[in-house]
């Protein structure tokens, strides 16, 4: 099968296909339960630099996911298996494989019984970021590249589309599907320097379409966070007031995202809720939902079971809450299965339930009002190689990156060397002194994504520099 | 010719007939298995199998890509039109054309050396070798999380070029590990065998997975990880730095590898994964490292994850020092990048993940070579020091210069000898200082290759293997912070 995105999503399909799978499965007798996930991505990129396009692709690719049980003596034994294709061999070859793993494979401790009928929204696919090509990625790039150069900086970036359907069934009659588009548009700046270790800035669009897409805002803030031109100071490690923008927000995070909010991590004491459930662990400024319908998210209405996503405070006016779930957590934290908050991954999974959309509600301060309400301090573009070293105290580590700058008296005055942070997301958001009112999506080094608006943290902690 | 061959040559030969200066195709077939026990219920078993094809071509001196899932050759045509197409769009925007380097072209086979064919032994064997190993890790009250996980890939590649390459590489790799992780008193710590993020991984059948013992190893996994929640904190100071191999190799990775890639070099990364600050005016006279450091990158290396008989430009596999005798020596490059530092011919080192990505510089198997101690003699010469095994947290900034590491474990070194365990053990350095300060480093005896299965890098990003061989070695008065 030739897929491009000329075909289209076609999730009605695809849906379709994956009850045919579980419905062949099914009828094997030595299958209990079924459950089948395909997902169809289809994606343009072109990358830049200072030659011109770099790098690009015109893709798709088909991902199809068997899950199947087997039921024996009272005992559940399960097992999965992945394949490319949805004609009747490649289906069949996909049962014979997940069923002689189930076959020999040891029993699952306690199995929750699969999800039944649910109702979910079939999201929306944009027609202009679906068909978007090269030639309009080039526009944009040349201009990139243009207002880069004129500026006296290098340029590199991505300019990227996706279109992606996500469907489930179940031999419980869970029948859910979901099609989402995604643009994104990113631009780094390097300023010119003797020593090969000039400044740079950054700055990235992230929208369900490409109509929504601000590319001159985005080529702009970038050239001006580079600073070109301006004297490169550094200051000393220590405790700083710092404003965060939404992007170094989303570094730390996410790490409550990877390790902190799901229900597996507190049943097995690696998170940061544990012992701190209803505390106000957090400035009461302070709260977060994970909410997948969030106009910035472009994420599905299901989990990996096919559970509805359920929008899940996680920090209500600095106080923490219950972790989020699947349907095995939601069984083990005292509920039932159909409570599970919709945290799945696609099962089986090692993993654990995991809070992916997190939206960190905006205040009323403006970016201005941040920076001007800070004596001395440092302004935060972006972090760079953030990384967990304690997971119950939250303690990360990571690089300022693509912007540094002092604050002195409520005004921006120098563009700074980058420092090294080493500090406890937990001290950090118990320091939160001021919550921004715009907000922005954006992402990091590893996967995810995270809404933010800016925050002003007191006395966060850098414990060594560069010379750049 | 093979059906998939063919149908590589006949992609390259579509996408001259629309127009492409150069082409090349890859078909690539790729089978996974994995198994995991957690808390010794198999919490994972699955097999997966992709097979695509990816068609690069150059027109006007601009890259496109395109990829599509399946082997129909019916579809070669829209294929290579896609990607004809996208390079011609792309180049409105050129600034530069893409040159490529004349290398030598060689068509055969390489297969990775197998005895004993991983996909053969039966899941049942597989799931039973674990259960064995998951038995040392029990009775312990205080240990919260026991995992134990397996994964075995093949992945088979047919590489045809518009230069007249024809190339298959059947690549196997297979690898096994073990953790535990303990929480008292609000203290929760792990510890890993023979390496954290799911053990070793090495180019070889499933020999590899039983000569790791783990069923030895995994008691005393259990009981460090129960031992560590009552360690102290390794305290801040500066002290010798005493590095086991599984720290070392990450070290090696993201200090040596990573600015030694020539496209981060050039800016070209720095979109998502960075740039370097091993820039081309330090080749041959910058002082990476001691005069005892030799680092020395290998795609020939019996066993490495990234040896191969060519890279995804089709060029042959080879051996040069990136460091040698302390001094820069030579960097990682491709068939575009090669001339950017005056070289006539690739390293080959351009390399995609599977079919779906197009190719990028990657770090290939690079080792640091072994000197004369024995690791007993290190010890025994170390007045103060922190003895570090096994990585739990790396971070690195984006020129990959100063660098902050926690490893699982540390013991204390006073006066010659290991005298207490301690936690969390957190080194802070800048790359070139660091492997300066090295004066010591074991013997041939001690050294061994690392897998590293997780390297990422490319925006959008890629996955990529390879290994690093390395024995324990010393870096003198290092910065420890809490």
């Amino acid at each position: 099968m030739a897929l491009t995105k000329n075909y289209g999503l076609g999730s009605e399909a695809l849906l379709d296909a994956a009850t045919e799978l579980v419905e062949r499965a099914f009828e094997r007798k030595t299958v209990s339960e079924a459950e089948a996930t395909i997902t169809l991505t289809v994606n343009s990129f072109a990358r830049f630099a200072d030659t011109g396009p770099t790098q690009s692709a015109e893709r798709a690719k088909l991902d199809v996911h068997l899950r199947i049980r087997r039921e024996a003596d009272g005992q559940i034994f399960e097992a999965a298996a992945s394949g490319q294709a949805l004609d009747e061999i490649a289906m069949d070859k996909l049962i014979d494989q997940a069923d002689s793993i189930a076959a020999i494979s040891p029993a699952v401790g306690t199995p929750i019984e699969l999800g039944g009928t649910v109702d979910v929204s079939t999201g929306s696919c944009d027609a202009a970021t679906l068909t978007h090509g090269p030639g309009e990625k080039a526009l944009a790039i040349k201009k990139a590249i243009a207002a880069t150069r004129a500026a006296g900086g290098t340029p590199a970036g991505l300019y990227d589309t996706t279109g992606r359907a996500v469907v489930l069934a179940n031999s419980r009659g869970r029948q859910v599907r979901n099609e989402t588009t995604r643009a994104s548009f990113a631009l780094t700046v390097t300023g010119p320097s003797d020593d090969g270790l000039g400044g740079s800035g950054w700055a990235e669009c992230i929208r369900g379409s490409v109509g929504e897409l601000d590319i001159d805002g985005v080529i702009e803030r970038a050239i001006a966070k580079a600073a070109i031109g301006q004297e490169r100071g550094a200051v000393e490690p220590g405790d700083y007031t710092v404003v965060l923008e939404p992007a170094a927000v989303s570094s730390l995070l996410l790490f409550a995202s990877y390790y902190g909010f799901g229900a597996k991590d507190v049943a097995e004491e690696s998170s940061f809720l544990c012992g701190r459930i209803g505390e106000k662990a957090f400035a009461e400024s302070v709260t977060i939902v994970d909410n997948w319908n969030h106009p910035m998210y472009q994420s599905r209405s299901f989990d990996g079971e096919g559970s509805p996503k359920r929008v899940t405070p996680l920090v209500t006016a600095g106080v923490l809450e219950n972790p989020v779930t699947d349907r095995t957590f939601a069984v083990r934290t005292g509920g039932q299965a159909d409570e599970s908050t919709g945290h799945a991954d696609t099962q089986p999974s090692g993993g654990g339930p995991s809070a992916t959309c997190l939206c960190v509600d905006a205040g009323r301060v403006s970016s201005a009002d941040l920076i001007g309400g800070v004596k001395r301090g440092l302004l935060v573009t972006q972090f760079h190689y953030t990384n967990l070293i304690d997971p119950r105290e939250m303690m990360l580590t990571g690089m300022t990156r693509n912007g540094l700058f002092l604050i002195e008296d409520g005004k921006v005055i120098q563009p700074l060397k980058n420092l090294r942070f080493t500090e406890s997301l937990l001290r950090a958001m118990a320091n939160v002194a001021a919550v921004g009112s715009e907000l922005d999506i954006s992402g990091a080094l590893f996967d995810g994504e995270v809404v933010t608006p800016p925050l002003r943290i007191d006395g966060f902690r850098f414990t060594s520099s560069t010379d750049f | 010719m093979t059906d998939y061959m063919k149908l590589s040559a006949a992609a390259v030969e579509a996408a001259n007939k629309v127009g492409a200066d150069y082409a090349d195709a890859r078909v690539n077939l790729l089978q996974l298995e994995s198994y995991g026990l957690h808390n010794g219920a198999l919490e994972n078993a699955s097999v997966s199998e992709e097979c695509g094809l990816g068609l690069r071509v150059l027109v006007d001196g601009t890259w496109g890509y395109a990829a599509t899932v399946g082997t129909d050759n019916s579809a070669l045509h829209e294929v290579a039109t896609r990607a004809v197409n996208a390079a011609r769009a792309l180049s409105s925007a050129r600034v530069q054309h893409v040159t490529m380097s004349e290398d030598d072209v060689t068509s055969g086979e390489y297969k990775t050396p197998v005895q004993e064919d991983p996909f053969a032994l039966s899941a049942a064997d597989k799931v039973e070798y674990l259960q064995d190993v998951d038995k040392g890790l029990q009775g312990e009250e205080s240990i919260v999380a026991r995992d134990v996980s397996m994964g075995i890939r093949r992945e088979r590649q047919w590489f045809a070029a518009s230069n007249g390459a024809e190339q298959f590489q059947e690549l196997v790799r297979t690898g096994a590990g073990v953790s535990a992780t303990a929480a008292k008193n609000g203290v929760v710590e792990r510890r890993s065998y023979p390496a954290s993020f799911g053990g070793d991984y090495r180019a070889a059948g499933f020999e590899h997975v039983r000569s790791l013992n783990l069923a030895e190893h995994s008691t005393q996994v259990r009981d460090e990880a129960v031992a560590l929640t009552s360690a102290p904190v390794c305290e801040a100071g500066e002290r010798d730095l005493l590095l086991m191999g599984n720290q070392l190799m990450l070290q090696i990775h993201e200090s040596v590898g990573h600015p030694n890639e020539l496209d981060r070099v050039f800016g070209h990364e720095v979109d998502l994964a960075g740039a370097s600050f091993a820039t081309t005016e330090k080749l041959g006279n910058f002082q990476y490292g001691s005069d005892i450091v030799n680092l020395v990158a290998d795609s020939t290396a019996e066993g490495g994850l990234d040896t191969r008989g060519w890279d995804d430009d089709g060029v042959e596999s080879g051996r040069w020092h990136v460091v040698k005798d302390g001094i820069f020596n030579g960097y990682h490059t491709s068939r575009e990048w090669a001339h950017r530092i005056g070289e006539s011919q690739s390293r080959g080192c351009n390399r995609s993940e599977g079919w779906y990505n197009p190719p990028i510089i990657r770090i290939t198997n690079l080792s640091l070579m072994p000197g004369k101690w024995t690791l007993d003699d290190m010890i025994a010469d170390t007045e103060d020091g922190v003895l570090c095994d096994t990585v739990k947290m790396w971070s690195i900034d984006q020129r990959r210069l100063n660098f902050q590491f926690t490893t699982e474990i540390g013991w204390e070194v006073k006066d010659g000898k290991k005298v207490r365990m301690v936690r969390k053990p957190t080194y802070q350095g800048n790359t070139p200082d660091f492997w300066r300060s090295c004066d010591a480093i074991c013997d041939e005896s001690h050294w061994r290759l690392w897998g590293l299965p997780n390297c990422g890098k490319g925006n959008p990003m890629q996955v990529a293997e390879m290994s690093h061989g390395c024995s324990p070695a010393r870096f003198r008065r290092q910065t420890f912070v809490v």
